[in-house]
């Protein structure tokens, strides 16, 4: 396809509306700069530090005497340092950071009350801190993505509920009657979020329910926080970046709407299929399979839609940053979903339940999915906080080859590391060690991806830190992956 | 989608569905277990347990061994665990409820905990926690002396093997008296244990097969809770393949006072401390132990089938699987 002619910068701008929107816009997207930026910064920090406590996790699992001699570098606790740091620290508060400004602008006004987010970023940072150093010194509670101890998940609780209240009001300030697609999304993750982890909390230690439900409780929140949290937050983004880029409607309102009632509820039945064949009455499991596979309808109609919304401007993503990292996690959140219906499925997961497949599986939702799409619209909402755009296109397809070659080698090695380590595990003739060997040259391949990961998520922060310090260029145009060729293609 | 009340109400609707139904039903159902009893309200299972080994428990969620090491057995139609002799039985909700936090674990980079304890020398078991106050300890207290009997063909500079005729005698009396190194009575059932010979030592491995390790010779006798120590301490002293990072950090060396206390670590070759010097467990340590120690889901339970009668009566004891209960291989 001819780029000639493509919008690709700021392409929904409708002929009719004149300056007046633009110059809304402009103002709107000042306002959200202070607040939005905090987050994002913050975002990129844990970034970095989770990057590198997940380089000692991965290498530390297939050289089990690399530092184990410091309490508070043994693996057991850098794990989860690693996952929370990556869930709280990264994941949150990026995806706050996007949510924050998509809010601001799908409600077409200027951002109100910023020192609640202000507030709600420093209280934060300050939870993840607290909750991280006191893994680090053996306060973790043990159970999945709930690592915090009680005293950082209550500041983590206050900080989340100013950011919510934030969320709420400027709901009430929103001009024009139609609420579009990413605000049922939003909307939806900024209330879910709390009610699920002030269940997950109450439930596990406040009055916590007696023995394996707290397994079961904790799958849950798990399960959900990577659903209603996180995915909404992703697709949410995408439904706006896909057509915001190529500048053209999404494709049907109609399909969307099913996507996201089934969305809301098949995924949050997820999550006890993760415990399958464990000490359960067996409908628990059951039924989470069954909405597993369920899932399979919103992926079918949200991949439709965005399919559809693309089809015919595919070409645009070898120029524009953001559709290429958002479309990779739109596709990737394919590939999850089915992913996750196959390691479900009981015959499967008698192989892979208790092996790195299901390793594999939350990369694919947090990494392949969420963080790529958060990328893609930090591509896309920076430089409009900042004023600058990119400096180097060069940088940010290296970030992208090496962030997508490396989930991907990762997604390999786990998957087929876990289904060696699984058949070798189910077959009692075999020694267990033999399982235990069998996954530890995956192991390495996966100690291998996360250099790559590593290298991009550094050329990401440099690049970023360079924006940040307005060392950004200085133009109307904003950085393309590739030089547009034809004549004419600068976009005005 | 126009009006905001749909969009709420939705929200908070399939919310409330999933929360209701995966939390609050099996809570109706499951959530208030109590421990099973036979007519006579005797031989109740599971039983609360001991401060040592709940803190136990918080040291294992604390170093995150449950990233490793499940501790949950499924059915045998549901996978090899059984085959694998990792229990008896599958696990039921009822074997968890005085646990806290419950570690099922999703991950087994390190094989299934769940019967743990059940593998110890018989003398070593924790004994039901109806006596009180930290039994598991007991058999800490008693393992050293049994180390030294075990190693004798090696005894590592200050050890005194103690002529003793069961572990559980040596616990009664501290192993002080540094003596000339002399090789245990053969009847010693830790020695036994070590040959795998003796019906004391039953609940060590099974004569044949590969699922657990062999015991090596000059260690502690498998599973118990000296043996439990060393392999913390150092892993692959125990077993070369295993992939177990050491938790040194739990143990601190000292230096030697008066006489070598009951607790030190029997080690050789480049993990034994220098002369003068003895690697002892912090109270962490002990309590960890004692946490696996209790670890044990070999009483038979009402609602699950055991795969062996025997298996049943004496949850030390751990007989070739009965046919029966085994899907044909």
């Amino acid at each position: 396809m001819n780029a000639t002619g493509i919008p690709l910068k700021e392409p929904a701008v409708s002929v009719a509306a004149g300056d007046t929107e633009q110059l809304e816009r402009a103002l709107i997207d000042a306002s959200t700069r202070v607040p939005v930026l905090i987050f994002y910064t913050s975002a990129v920090g844990w970034l970095i530090l989770g990057t590198l406590l997940a380089g000692f996790v991965s290498f530390k699992l297939h050289t089990p005497d690399l530092l184990s001699d410091i309490s508070f570098l043994t693996w057991g606790r850098m794990r989860p340092a690693h996952m929370n740091v990556m869930v709280y620290g990264w994941a949150s508060m990026a995806g706050m950071g996007t949510a924050i400004w998509l809010m601001a602008r799908l409600c077409r006004t200027v951002l109100r009350y910023p020192l609640l987010l202000v507030a709600g970023a420093g209280f934060w940072n300050l939870g993840v801190l607290l909750g991280v150093g006191g893994i680090l010194l053996g306060d973790s509670t043990g159970y999945q993505w709930l690592e915090f101890p009680s005293y950082a998940a209550i500041i983590l609780f206050v900080a989340y509920t100013l950011v919510a209240s934030w969320a709420v009001l400027m709901f009430r300030f929103r001009r024009g009657e139609q609420i579009y697609i990413t605000q049922w999304y939003l909307l939806a993750a900024f209330l879910w979020f709390p009610w699920l982890y002030a269940a997950g909390q109450l439930m596990l230690f406040v009055v916590p329910v007696q023995g394996v439900l707290q397994a079961a409780v904790g799958w849950w929140y798990a399960n959900n926080l990577l659903f209603l949290w996180f995915g909404a937050i992703g697709l949410g983004t995408a439904y706006y970046m896909i057509p915001k880029v190529i500048g053209r409607p999404v494709y049907s309102y109609h399909l969307a709407t099913i996507g996201f009632w089934t969305y809301a509820l098949f995924s949050s039945w997820t999550g006890m299929q993760r415990l399958v064949d464990g000490p359960f009455p067996a409908w628990m499991v059951t039924a989470s399979i069954a909405a597993t596979i369920l899932t399979l309808i919103p992926v079918a109609t949200v991949g439709l839609n965005h399919h559809m919304t693309m089809q015919g401007y595919f070409p645009l993503m070898r120029y524009s940053p953001t559709l290429r990292f958002t479309v990779f996690g739109a596709m990737s959140y394919t590939v999850f979903s089915l992913v996750g219906v196959l390691i479900s499925l009981r015959s499967v997961a008698s192989y892979l339940n208790f092996t790195q497949a299901s390793i594999a599986y939350s990369h694919l939702g947090l990494y392949a999915f969420f963080t790529m799409v958060i990328f893609g619209s930090m591509y896309y909402i920076v430089p409009r906080l900042i004023g600058r755009e990119w400096r180097y296109g060069s940088l940010i397809k290296l970030h992208f080859w090496a962030s997508a070659y490396g989930i991907g080698l990762m997604t390999l090695m786990l998957l087929a590391g876990g289904l060696t380590q699984g058949a070798s595990m189910e077959n009692p003739s075999l020694a267990f060690s033999e399982s235990v060997e069998s996954v530890l040259p995956y192991l390495r391949g996966r100690s291998l991806s996360g250099i790559l990961l590593t290298v991009s998520h550094f050329i990401f922060a440099y690049h970023f830190g360079l924006m940040l310090f307005g060392l950004g260029r200085k133009s109307t145009v904003p950085t393309f992956l590739n030089p547009v060729e034809s004549e004419g293609a600068e976009p005005h | 989608m126009k009006g905001l009340a749909p969009l709420f109400l939705g929200i908070f609707g399939t919310f409330a569905f999933s929360w209701v139904g995966l939390t609050v039903i099996p809570n109706w159902q499951i959530g208030h277990l109590n421990p099973q009893s036979d007519e006579e309200g005797t031989d109740i299972y599971p039983m609360p347990q001991s401060g040592m080994v709940t803190r136990g428990a918080r040291v294992y969620a604390a170093n995150g061994c449950n990233y490793c090491h499940s501790e949950q057995v499924r059915a045998a139609y549901a996978g090899a665990d059984i085959e694998r002799k990792w229990g008896d039985r599958r696990s039921a909700p009822r074997d968890y409820i005085f646990e806290r936090p419950v570690l099922l674990g999703k991950m087994r980079m390190g094989q299934d905990l769940a019967n743990i304890g059940a593998r110890a020398p018989k003398e070593e078991e924790s004994p039901s926690p109806t006596g009180g106050a930290s039994p598991a300890p007991q058999g800490a207290a008693a393992s050293p002396g049994a180390v030294a009997s075990a190693k004798a063909a090696s005894p590592p500079p200050g050890t005194s093997p103690l002529p003793a005729t069961s572990p559980g005698a040596i616990a009664s009396k501290p192993p002080t008296s540094p003596g000339p190194a002399s090789p245990p009575p053969s009847k010693s059932p830790a020695t036994a244990a070590a040959g795998g010979t003796s019906p004391a030592g039953a609940a060590s491995p099974p004569a044949a097969g590969p699922p657990w390790p062999e015991q090596t010779a000059g260690l502690p006798p498998m599973y118990s809770a000296a043996w439990h120590h060393v392999h913390l301490y150092s892993p692959r002293s125990i077993n070369l393949d295993s992939n177990m990072p050491s938790y040194r950090f739990l143990y601190e060396t000292r230096r030697i006072s008066d006489a070598r206390s009951s607790d030190a670590l029997q080690l050789t070759g480049s993990d034994a401390p220098p002369e003068g010097w003895e690697i002892v467990p912090t109270y962490d340590a002990k309590c960890l132990v004692a946490y696996m120690m209790a670890l044990n889901q070999s009483h038979p339970l009402k609602e699950v089938r055991s795969t062996g009668a025997s298996a049943a009566a004496s949850p030390a004891a751990s007989p070739p699987p009965a046919p029966g209960g085994q899907p044909a291989k």
